[in-house]
């Protein structure tokens, strides 16, 4: 990994140089919370944002997208070209990056290649900055505080100078040309260690860091703590349309109106959804909220990893802060700490 | 829902009828707000009745038959009746029609209302009345376009689905997920009280998008969990009596059978 160091200074015509191939997106303030939007200039950047409401997937995968286009009196697909915009994710933290990982290696998939997700995942560059942990972050249990591969420049605050760890030469060429780069000294290299652990500490103690996890999913399967949370779920889906790993949708058609052409459509899906797991014919695999939910921490704590060797929660706390009833895998975490006291007793 | 679509490959036209009950006739106007795409979606089907565009009588033959409003009278009921065995699709557009909406406000306790406001003298125009209920409540409705008033764009895609056959699944999950989605943060953390625990998605939440609270005109999710939203709304400094008055503008009907008191 090749690093340099850039003055805070530096960064509006880092961004600057962006704004002239790229749109860019970043943490902005909405009232009192924080949300990506494309931006017009540096000034609207919230960069010491703690989280945003919803992540950046929607860059990658949005909410509705379009497919392809159709004359429905011809039953026949009409040209159609999905608009994808070079864009920058700017100011994104290395939860967000390891969820953006997850979601490629789904989308990436040899076996099923997306060329919709492809399209906007070429097309986009993305540079992370550090962060301080919030109350609700457990990425440090997930295996996600850190991106490792996942970004063309990260930003690791010193003090008034960042330590940037590039990750692409289209990005080193963009920081080299826009800003006053400088190789990394023993002092900056100083006050980054004493940065990571600075953030290691701030890490929220009270949620547990259970080890075997996997191996605890399925060993209380069939524990009554699923009815407890299924009991209060709203089956709102808030949780998926915050989280960054989320990754299922439907498939639906939409006349225009007059109904001679139309378009495919994705949407976004969630298995918190009652109808998720129904099937033609009208049965329903999971049709009570406690299966739902059980299904849904099953697939961020132990399914994922099956397949793609890590877990799909990537432990940014988002979901914690939009559950209304208190439904997050940290309440997963604290109910085997829990147990694992009860057994000791 | 393939049985009941109205027309496939057929010649004519479908024929469409739209009938107004008891309702401000808000979602019938809303219909015109398509306003350039009116002439192509009108230009589908063979539109038989429609009373605020035409006095020509209701015909005596049609496919879909479109219903605003709640059933308010015994003659209300009598009319949806005999829509339903003319059509082969209803679809009932509106919060009026689809859960009996700010007319099954009354439904409760219909004999003190008609005195507040007729005193002794019901005149004999109002015919003869009834608790105010949802069509559903009296006919079977094959396709229900939610809301008050109605997505007028909705309408159109439930038409569509009607005529043609939609391979759109309806879905019971309630609003926050959709409000999530636009980012505006949650209005529970403005100190507002906010329907959207318990009220069925489909409008994207488009109240809560504009900074004001839902009041449930989509209608209460038949998968909503209203113990739990009270409880949550009660941790926000919402008693649930106030939650539950919330509702019954435009959910009276659904709360009071589920027996949710
Ligand atoms: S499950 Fe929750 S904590 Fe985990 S990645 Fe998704 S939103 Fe973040
Ligand atoms: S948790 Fe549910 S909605 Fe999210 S990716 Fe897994 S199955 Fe899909
Ligand atoms: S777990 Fe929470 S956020 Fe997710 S669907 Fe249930 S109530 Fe909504
Ligand atoms: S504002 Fe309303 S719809 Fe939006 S998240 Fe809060 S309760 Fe749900
Ligand atoms: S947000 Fe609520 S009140 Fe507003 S249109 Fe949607 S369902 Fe109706």
């Amino acid at each position: 990994m090749l690093y340099r160091v850039i003055d805070r200074a530096d960064l509006p015509s880092l961004v600057a140089a962006f704004m002239e191939r790229y749109e860019v997106v970043a943490p902005v303030r909405r009232g009192s919370f924080y949300a990506f939007e494309a931006i017009g200039d540096f000034s609207e950047i919230a960069l010491d944002y703690p989280t945003t409401i919803a992540s950046p997937k929607k860059y990658f995968l949005p909410a509705t997208e379009t497919l392809f286009e159709f004359d429905a009196r011809e039953n026949a697909v009409t040209d159609y070209v999905d608009e994808v915009r070079p864009r920058v994710l700017f100011g994104v933290h290395a939860c967000d990056i390891n969820g953006i990982m997850n979601l490629n290696s789904v989308f990436n998939d040899p076996r099923y290649p997306d060329p919709y997700y492809r399209a906007h995942q070429d097309a986009t560059l993305i540079v992370g900055v550090s962060c301080t942990p919030g109350d609700t972050c457990f990425c440090h249990l997930m295996d996600s505080e850190e991106a490792r591969p996942g970004y063309d420049l990260f930003l690791n605050a010193i003090g008034e100078a960042f330590l940037v760890s590039i990750g692409s030469v289209t990005a080193a060429n963009i920081l080299e040309g826009a800003c006053d780069v400088r190789e990394a000294t023993d002092a900056d290299r100083a006050a980054f260690r004493a940065a990571t652990r600075a953030r290691q500490e701030a890490f929220n103690g009270a949620i547990p860091d259970v080890q075997e996890i996997p191996m605890l999913m399925d060993a209380f399967h069939e524990d009554g703590f699923w009815d407890e949370l299924g009991g209060r779920c709203l089956s709102c889906n808030a949780c998926a349309s915050v989280c960054p790993t989320c990754y299922c949708f439907d498939i639906r058609d939409t006349l225009d109106p007059g109904a001679e052409t139309g378009r495919r459509e994705r949407v976004w899906d969630a298995c918190t959804s009652p109808q998720f797991a129904m099937v033609a014919g009208g049965h329903n695999f999971r049709s009570t909220a406690a299966e739902r939910v059980r299904h849904r921490m099953y697939h961020k704590l132990n399914g994922f990893l099956a397949t793609h060797d890590r877990s799909l929660c990537v432990g940014c706390g988002r979901c914690a802060a939009a559950c209304k009833v208190g439904i997050s895998p940290i309440e997963v975490l604290k109910f085997f700490e829990r147990k694992g006291a009860d057994d000791g007793e | 829902m393939s049985e009941n679509t109205a027309t496939v490959g057929e010649a004519r036209a479908p024929r469409v009828v739209l009938v107004g009950l008891a309702s401000c006739f808000g979602c019938q106007i809303n219909i015109t707000n398509i306003e350039r795409h009116l002439l192509a979606v009108l230009g589908q089907i063979e539109l038989g009745y429609w009373q605020l565009t035409s006095s020509e009588p209701m015909p005596e033959a049609f496919d879909v038959a479109v219903i605003e409003g709640a059933v308010t009278t015994e003659e209300a009921a009598e009319t949806v009746r005999a829509l339903r065995e003319r059509a082969a699709c209803v679809i009932a557009i509106g919060s009026c029609a689809a859960t009996g909406g700010i007319p099954a406000m009354a439904a409760g306790d219909l004999a003190s209302h008609v005195e507040a406001v007729y005193g002794d003298g019901l005149p004999k125009a109002c015919g003869v009345l009834r608790a105010p209920a949802p069509v559903s409540a009296v006919i079977d409705v094959d396709f229900t376009v939610s809301c008050c008033p109605i997505d007028p764009f909705e309408f159109v895609r439930v038409l569509d689905a009607a005529l043609y056959g939609s391979n759109r699944l309806d879905v019971t999950a309630t609003l926050c997920g959709q409000c999530a989605q636009g980012e505006g943060g949650c209005l529970y953390k403005r100190g507002q009280m906010c329907l959207g625990l318990v009220t069925r998605a489909g409008c994207g939440a488009k109240c809560p998008g504009l900074g004001r609270a839902c009041n449930g005109c989509a209608g209460l999710s038949p998968d909503a969990n209203v113990t739990a939203a009270r409880a949550f709304a009660a941790s926000r400094g919402f008693a649930p009596g106030r939650f539950d008055e919330a509702l019954e503008m435009f959910n009276a009907v659904a709360l009071a059978p589920a027996g949710e008191e």
